[in-house]
C-alpha cells in the first residue's frame, strides 16, 4: 500500500541512490539537498497527520540547516579546495549505484521484518526508504576517496536515522530533534575545517592515502 | 537550580579565562587551581548523596545518583590532574626547539574545559536522548585536542577519530530511536527518560528493544575502543599531547562505558539481561585478549598505554556484565588513576627524549630515577600487580565470574592479563635500562613527578582500603 509519506521517503532514497552514482562533488551535494528536502516533506506530512506544531519547527530547522546551510557550506568548501571529482575507491562509481539499488531491495525485506507499530498509521514499507538511506550512506562512505565524500556519506546515514525516527515513531521529543540537528551542523563545520586542514597539509583530501600511522 | 549554576560556573569561568587571559603562564596556573577548587565544590555538593540522599536533581532530565556522582568526581580529579600537569608540559613545549604557538596552547585550554563540561554532562543525563547528545559533544569538542601538534600524523589521527566515532555515535542514535520506538508499546507517547524506561521495562516491545540495545552498544563501544572497533584509539591517544591523552584514557573512556551501563539498567529491569550479559561478557573477554596480543608488538610508548586502555575497557565491559555497578566503578577508578599517571609520565619522557619511538627511549632510570621508578610503579599498577587497586578490582571481577560458573571467559581473561603483564614488563625493562640513543633533556624532574606520584598514591590507597562493605554503598 502506498501512501503519501511512503512516496516521499522512497523519493528521498532514490535521490540517495542517484547520488551514489555520481563522483562530482557538486552533483553529490545537490542530490543530497534534494534528498533532504524530500525528508523534510515527509516530516511535514507527518506533522499534518499528527497535528503536532513542534514537528513544523523541526521541518523549518531541517530546511534551513540541512537543505540550505550544510550543502551550501560544503560546496563552497569543495570549490575552495578544488575537490571536484572523486575517483572512487574499492568499487567503480557506476557499480556503486547498482549495489545501492540492491541495498534498496534488501531494505524492503528488512523493513518487512521489523515489528510494526500500529498506533501511528504507518505501513511496513515505510521503513524501506529510511533503511535504504542508511545503507546507501554507509556504502557511499566506503566507496569514496575524498574526505568530503565521507562527510556526505555520514550525512546520508544520519538522514536515514532521522527518517526512521519520523516514520516509525510518533516523533522524538522536540528538544532532542533540535539537539540532533544542532549536533549535525556543528559536526559538519568541524569536519569541514579538518577537510580544509588536510588539503593544506597533505595537498590532497584522499583519505585512502592517509596511512602514515599504519603499523 | 542553584546546584546547576554551581556545576556550570567553574568550567565556564575557566573557558572564559582561557579565551581572555593574556598570559599563558597565568592562565595555566589559574585554570588548574580553579579545577581543584571545582573538585572541592563538587565534593561538598555530593556529600549528602553518600550519607543518605538518593539523588540530586538539577533540571528536567538531569540528575545524579551515587554512582553518577562518583564518576563525576573521578572525571574531575583526572581532568584537574591532567590540566595541572599541562602547565609544566606546555612550559617545556614552549621552550623546545619547535615551540608550539601560544594560540594553540590557548585553544587547548578552551577545548579542554568545554570537553570537561561535556563529560560531566554525560553522567548527569537521565534521558537517552540527552545522553546521546552529550557523548556526541565529547567527540566534537575533543577532536581539536588530538590536533594540538598540527602535524600530518596528528591530522590523520584526528580525522580517523572524528569520522569513526561520528559513524559509531550515529549507530548509537539509531539504537536510541529503536528504544524509543519500543517504548511506544508501553506508554502512548513513548519516552526516552531512563527512570521511566526502567519503570515500564516489562511492557517494552522486546524485539525492538533488543535491536536498539545492540545498535546503541555498538555505537558506545566504538567510542570506548572495544575490539574490533578500536582502530582510531591508539592513533588518537598517541598523537594527542600527553595531558589530553590522560583525559581521553582516564575520563572519556569511562563516559562511553557509563552509557552502556545505563542501557544495562533498562535491560536488567526488562528481565532480558541474559542476552546483554553474553554480548558484554564476550565482547569484553575478546577485547582483553586481543589488546594483550597487540601489546606485544608496539613501537610507540603511548600506543602501548593506549592498547592497555583497550584491555581495561574490555575488563570494564566484563565488570558491567557481572551486573555489579560498584565493581565497574572500582575498576574504572583504579584504571583511571594509574593510567593518567602513566600518560603524564610518558609525556615527560617523550619531551625529554624528543621521540615517541620505544626503540629510542632507553635508560630512563639512569637519567631521571624519579620518573623511572614512578613509571615502573604506574605500569605495574595498571597491569594489576598487588598491592595496587587494579589487582583488587580484577580479582573481584574474576571471582564474580567464577561464582557465576563462567569458566571459559575467566580462562581467556587470565591469559590476556598474563600476556599483557609480560608484554608491558618487557617493554618497560627496555625503557628503564640501557643507554639512550639521543640526549635526554630533563625538565623540572621533581615538580613534574608530583601529580603522577599523587595519582599513584591514590591507586595504592584504593588497593588497601576497598572492602565489600565500602562497595555496597554504590549498590542501589
Amino acid at each position: 500500500m502506498m501512501n503519501e509519506v511512503n512516496l516521499l521517503t522512497v523519493t528521498a532514497a532514490v535521490f540517495a541512490i542517484m547520488m551514489s552514482g555520481s563522483g562530482q562533488s557538486r552533483t553529490n551535494l545537490l542530490l543530497y539537498a534534494m534528498q533532504t528536502f524530500f525528508i523534510a516533506l515527509a516530516c511535514l506530512a507527518q506533522a499534518e497527520a499528527k497535528g503536532s506544531p513542534e514537528l513544523y519547527t523541526v521541518v523549518i530547522g531541517i530546511i534551513v540547516i540541512k537543505v540550505l546551510t550544510v550543502p551550501y557550506f560544503l560546496s563552497w568548501l569543495a570549490n575552495k579546495i578544488e575537490a571536484r571529482s572523486d575517483p572512487g575507491a574499492f568499487l567503480p562509481i557506476p557499480l556503486t549505484m547498482h549495489v545501492s539499488i540492491l541495498l534498496f531491495a534488501l531494505s524492503h525485506f528488512l523493513a518487512l521484518g521489523l515489528p510494526l507499530f500500529k498506533g501511528i498509521g504507518s505501513v511496513a514499507s515505510d521503513a524501506t526508504g529510511a533503511i535504504s538511506l542508511l545503507l546507501t550512506g554507509m556504502l557511499f562512505m566506503l566507496t569514496r576517496r575524498f574526505a568530503l565524500g565521507q562527510i556526505i556519506g555520514f550525512l546520508t546515514l544520519e538522514n536515514g536515522i532521522f527518517l526512521f525516527a519520523v516514520t516509525q515513531t510518533k516523533g522524538m521529543p522536540f528538544i532532542i530533534e533540535m539537539g540532533i540537528l544542532l549536533d549535525v551542523l556543528v559536526a559538519v563545520m568541524i569536519g569541514g575545517l579538518f577537510v580544509f586542514r588536510i588539503q593544506k597539509s597533505f595537498e590532497h583530501i584522499d583519505v585512502t592515502q592517509l596511512n602514515g600511522l599504519k603499523e | 537550580m542553584n546546584d546547576l549554576v554551581l556545576i556550570l560556573s567553574i568550567p565556564i569561568a575557566a573557558t572564559l579565562l582561557a579565551i581572555f587571559c593574556p598570559k599563558i603562564a597565568v592562565l595555566s596556573r589559574t585554570v588548574s587551581l580553579a579545577l581543584w577548587f571545582y573538585f572541592a565544590i563538587l565534593v561538598y555538593l555530593f556529600a549528602p548523596l553518600f550519607a543518605s540522599k538518593q539523588a540530586i536533581y538539577l533540571f528536567a532530565g538531569l540528575s545524579a545518583d551515587r554512582i553518577a556522582a562518583a564518576f563525576i568526581l573521578l572525571t574531575v580529579i583526572i581532568s584537574a590532574s591532567a590540566i595541572t600537569q599541562a602547565g609544566i608540559f606546555f612550559e617545556h613545549e614552549l621552550l623546545s626547539e619547535n615551540p608550539a604557538e601560544n594560540l594553540h596552547v590557548r585553544q587547548f585550554y578552551i577545548l579542554a574545559m568545554l570537553f570537561l563540561l561535556s563529560m560531566i554532562t554525560v553522567f548527569f543525563c537521565q534521558n537517552l536522548g540527552f545522553l546521546w547528545m552529550s557523548i556526541e559533544a565529547t567527540t566534537l569538542l575533543s577532536a581539536g585536542l588530538v590536533y594540538f601538534h598540527r602535524s600530518q600524523n596528528s591530522l590523520e589521527a584526528t580525522w580517523k577519530y572524528f569520522i569513526i566515532c561520528s559513524v559509531g555515535i550515529a549507530l548509537a542514535l539509531l539504537g536510541v530511536v529503536l528504544i524509543y520506538a519500543s517504548s511506544q508499546y508501553a506508554c502512548s507517547e513513548g519516552t526516552l527518560a531512563i527512570p521511566e524506561l526502567i519503570r515500564l521495562a516489562g511492557l517494552l516491545n522486546i524485539p525492538l528493544f533488543k535491536l536498539g540495545f545492540i545498535f546503541a552498544f555498538l555505537g558506545f563501544a566504538t567510542k570506548s575502543g572495544v575490539f574490533p572497533l578500536h582502530s582510531w584509539l591508539p592513533d588518537a591517544y598517541s598523537e594527542a599531547p600527553a595531558p589530553a591523552s590522560a583525559m581521553f584514557s582516564g575520563a572519556l573512556l569511562n563516559c562511553a562505558l557509563y552509557a552502556i551501563m545505563r542501557l544495562c539498567d533498562i535491560c536488567r529491569a526488562s528481565g532480558h539481561f541474559a542476552a546483554a550479559f553474553s554480548i558484554l561478557l564476550w565482547a569484553g573477554s575478546i577485547t582483553v585478549i586481543a589488546a594483550a596480543i597487540f601489546l606485544v608488538h608496539q613501537h610507540g610508548i603511548k600506543r602501548l598505554w593506549a592498547y592497555s586502555s583497550i584491555e581495561n575497557a574490555g575488563l570494564m565491559l566484563v565488570a558491567i556484565a557481572t551486573g555489579s555497578w560498584s565493581l565497574f566503578l572500582l575498576q574504572a577508578a583504579n584504571h583511571s588513576l594509574a593510567k593518567t599517571s602513566l600518560f603524564l609520565l610518558s609525556g615527560n619522557i617523550i619531551q625529554a627524549t624528543g621521540t615517541k619511538q620505544l626503540k629510542d627511549i632507553r635508560g630512563v632510570l639512569t637519567f631521571c630515577p624519579v620518573w623511572g621508578v614512578l613509571l615502573a610503579l604506574s605500569a605495574f599498577a595498571v597491569t594489576g600487580v598487588p598491592p595496587f587497586g587494579v589487582f583488587i578490582s580484577e580479582w573481584l571481577i574474576l571471582n564474580e565470574l567464577m561464582v557465576m560458573g563462567q569458566f571459559l571467559p575467566v580462562a581467556i581473561l587470565l591469559a590476556g592479563l598474563a600476556l599483557a603483564f609480560i608484554a608491558v614488563s618487557v617493554h618497560l625493562g627496555q625503557i628503564l635500562f640501557g643507554v639512550p640513543k639521543k640526549n635526554f633533556r630533563i625538565f623540572r624532574p621533581t615538580l613534574s613527578s608530583l601529580v603522577p606520584g599523587l595519582l599513584l598514591l591514590g591507586s595504592l590507597v584504593l588497593g588497601f582500603t576497598v572492602t565489600p562493605s565500602l562497595l555496597a554503598v554504590f549498590t542501589p
